[in-house]
């Protein structure tokens, strides 16, 4: 296209006018590349509907909690309207093929940045840098640290980082016990069908508030968990602009705001600087 | 009805009006069309020709030198923490040697912070976020010190042999590599990263304006030529004269400025493509995986450094790793062994790129005897690590820190630095072909035929539509 632009220039009228509409059929073709997010009326944006404090499906119907909020600002940085974003539920499991198939634009869940997933995914963010921790029975007085799993049942949920942490990573011969969800793995905790519940602080934090002193956190936590945000492979201006906007929510204090809004309860340190981006070349 | 005829007869009455059915006003009317495409022509050349001169200027030396000294800052201050963890782990060891070269090496990466933080600063003046964002870097680093200093100056006290600190000096320690990892790498980082936005921004957006105005600048150039040929015919025949001279000349100064005028535009563009793709896409790359290396690096001193926080640091580290050079591992073990044979694959044939992350995009596009320099170095210093990690968990701290914070060959130390060296000339190489295009862009926009494509452009074009009015002139004279 571009040496058939070059001789156009330079020749007699009509080819450069040929070499016109080359150019203007070309630029229409380009429109059907790769789908940005950018310059979208609106937006499908997939969170967790089971994670209470970053993505928790109510009874109305809708969605709350710091992924959702933080999906709702950047979402008014990208100009669409909180009325045209639909929430779509999806699992540690379905991310990657909720973003490859397009049934949805952007994910905001609990989705850790990792060099596999990049391998798949172009990552915006981290909006926030969490810490991986393990969760126990209250009256389990074994375990101190992640190290103390080995031998114990440990939750795995299909899809997570976190399990992999534990088994692959640190080479910890825990016994892994399925689920689909940490949600099935706090259940599974309570009644005795896993010894632990290991992955970020912050979404332990949100079921030891719901489950009360059946549980405890070890408090030992042992790795940064980078929460991206997750957007089809090779969307550059997408991944440029929702930088921008996750800077401005830490410039703001809107950052600030919400994470003492979900979890200045909790005992978290919480982290209000804004993160070292992943980068989206 | 009465009101049929005029309408009929209006267009006419407005040629009439116009003068259009006489001979010296079919000639102002045609003298009036020229100048007006001469003007065109100006406008569309001078759009096209600021194109290019705002995509050199922001590429080339707002954005790119941005990256460059943003990449910069983050190696200073991340070396900083590096070498606070090796003079701790060195403890009151100092015959090993590492400390004293460690404490002129935290100096000297000080003042290049220093000197990077201001040139960032200038850089990213008219931009208030980026040069708060500087300005907070400094603040910090102030504070940086004192913790750091704090730090080292309890070590000195606990008079420890190498190998982890007494706890008090690990919390002091702690409580300065957060402040670095989390508020003052960060921003610079992610100024690396903006300028990298920046350059894309205006590569996709004048770039493409600069093709097109090529474009319009012909088509300008040919509708001028166009009417200044008619002219000739026109005047030619009512006049019964070959040729007339002023617009002779006006016509062939046009076709030289259209084919000059294309040609610098073409160029242009060329000169930004080879700036953007052969040096700053390069550069951009590079600065990053410089400044994770560094990282990882500090990693791995804090991972012998702070045992309670062993876990975190070994599996930041293994992240880091494959972010720079992405194998397929499930952990540091399977990392080191996938590594080694996909270096044995490239070493056979340098095309068998079997690996990702930046030096995968660094070695398929730009393969050569600099990034092989690199990519063996990196093999020699995560080979010393897993020396340095077995010796670690064979309970030999003092082995090991010897083989991490040494700068003789055959340590850890020296090797790192070897291959941040590697990585060095391979940005030098690329900044290089940068600087070279950008220069060359410049040179080109600046100097014409006839001095300054800025200063060519009005003048060409008035004095085109001067030699119009002159050529026009003695034969409307005639009807005087």
């Amino acid at each position: 296209m571009k040496r058939g632009r070059a001789k156009a220039g330079g020749r007699a009228g009509a080819a450069a006018v040929a070499a016109l509409a080359l150019g203007l059929s070309m630029a229409a073709c380009s429109a059907t590349g790769p789908a940005s997010i950018m310059g979208q009326q609106t937006l499908r944006i997939g969170v967790k509907a089971d994670q209470p404090g970053l993505g928790l499906r109510l009874p109305d119907g809708g969605f709350a909690g710091f992924d959702v909020d933080v999906a709702r600002y950047v979402a008014a940085k990208l100009g669409v309207h909180p009325d045209h974003i639909t929430f779509v539920p999806v699992t540690s499991a379905t991310r990657e093929t909720a973003l490859e198939n397009g049934s949805v634009d952007m994910v905001f869940a609990t989705y850790s940045i990792t060099p596999q997933r990049e391998t798949k995914v172009t990552f915006g963010g981290p909006y926030y840098v969490a810490h991986q921790d393990t969760m126990v029975r209250a009256g389990d007085t074994a375990i101190h640290s992640v190290h103390d799993l080995k031998g114990k049942r440990l939750c795995a949920v299909t899809g997570s980082n976190s399990w992999k942490r534990v088994t692959q990573q640190l080479n910890i011969a825990a016994i892994l016990a399925p689920a689909a969800s940490y949600s099935s793995c706090v259940a599974m905790l309570t009644d005795g069908r896993t010894d632990a519940v290991s992955t970020d602080d912050l979404i332990l934090a949100g079921f030891a508030a719901r489950a009360g002193p059946a549980v405890r956190i070890v408090n030992a936590p042992f790795s940064y968990e980078r929460y991206g945000i997750g957007i089809r492979k090779g969307d550059l201006s997408g991944c440029e602009a929702v930088n921008k906007a996750v800077s401005q929510m830490y410039l703001d204090g809107t950052a600030a705001a919400l994470l003492q809004k979900w979890f200045g309860k909790t005992r978290l340190q919480l982290d209000t600087h804004v993160p070292q981006f992943e980068g989206c070349g | 009805m009465p009101s049929q005829e005029p309408r009929r007869w209006r267009p006419v009455g407005r040629f009439r009006r116009l003068g259009l059915q006489t001979t010296p006003g079919r000639i102002r009317a045609l003298a009036v069309v020229a100048v007006l495409a001469i003007g065109g022509f100006y406008i569309v050349a001078n759009v096209a020709v600021g194109n290019a001169r705002d995509g050199l200027r922001v590429i080339g030396h707002d954005a790119g030198p941005q990256v460059l000294a943003t990449g910069d800052l983050y190696f200073a201050l991340g070396d900083m923490d590096s070498q606070v963890a090796s003079i701790l782990l060195t403890g009151r060891e100092h015959g090993l040697g590492a400390r004293q070269q460690a404490l002129r090496r935290y100096a000297q990466d000080r003042a290049t912070a220093n000197r990077a933080a201001l040139q960032a600063a200038e850089l990213s003046a008219g931009d208030p976020t980026d040069q708060a964002a500087v300005r907070s870097i400094l603040d910090g680093l102030g504070q940086y010190e004192r913790l750091a200093s704090q730090a080292m100056v309890l070590d000195e006290q606990a008079n420890h042999p190498a190998g982890p600190p007494p706890p008090n000096v690990i919390a002091v320690y702690r409580q300065a590599t957060d402040l670095m990892t989390l508020e003052l790498l960060p921003p610079a980082y992610n100024l690396t990263l903006e300028g990298g936005a920046t350059v894309r921004e205006a590569y996709a957006a004048k770039h493409s304006a600069v093709l097109s105005g090529r474009l319009w600048v012909a088509l300008a150039g040919l509708a001028v030529i166009a009417a200044l040929v008619a002219m000739q015919f026109f005047v030619a025949a009512r006049f019964r004269r070959r040729l007339n001279p002023a617009l002779a000349v006006a016509t062939l100064g046009l076709l030289l400025l259209t084919i000059l005028a294309v040609r610098l535009l073409s160029d242009e563009a060329a000169h930004l493509q080879a700036a953007k793709t052969s040096g700053f896409d390069s550069i951009l790359t590079m600065a990053r995986a410089r400044a994770i290396s560094n990282s990882l690096h500090a990693d791995q001193s804090r991972f012998l450094l702070d045992p309670g926080r062993a876990d975190t640091y070994s599996l930041a580290y293994l992240d880091k790793s494959q972010t720079v050079l992405y194998v397929a591992s499930g952990n540091l073990g399977e990392y080191h062994t996938a590594l080694g044979t996909a270096m044995k694959a490239y070493g056979a044939n340098p095309r068998d790129v079997g690996f990702l992350g930046f030096y995968g995009d660094e070695a398929r596009a730009h393969p050569g005897p600099a990034v092989t320099a690199v990519l063996s170095r990196f093999q020699q210093f995560q080979t010393d690590d897993q020396r340095i990690r077995q010796l670690a968990g064979a309970g030999q701290d003092r082995q090991a820190v010897m083989l991490l914070t040494g700068r003789t060959a055959g340590s850890s130390g020296y090797d790192f630095d070897q291959y941040d060296q590697a990585v060095v000339s391979l940005i030098g190489q690329h900044r290089g072909t940068f600087d070279q295009t950008i220069r060359a862009g410049d040179r080109e926009l600046g100097r014409s035929v006839l001095g300054n494509w800025a200063g060519l452009l009005p003048l060409a074009a008035l004095v085109a539509a001067v030699l119009v009015v002159a050529g026009v002139w003695a034969r409307l004279a005639e009807y005087r």
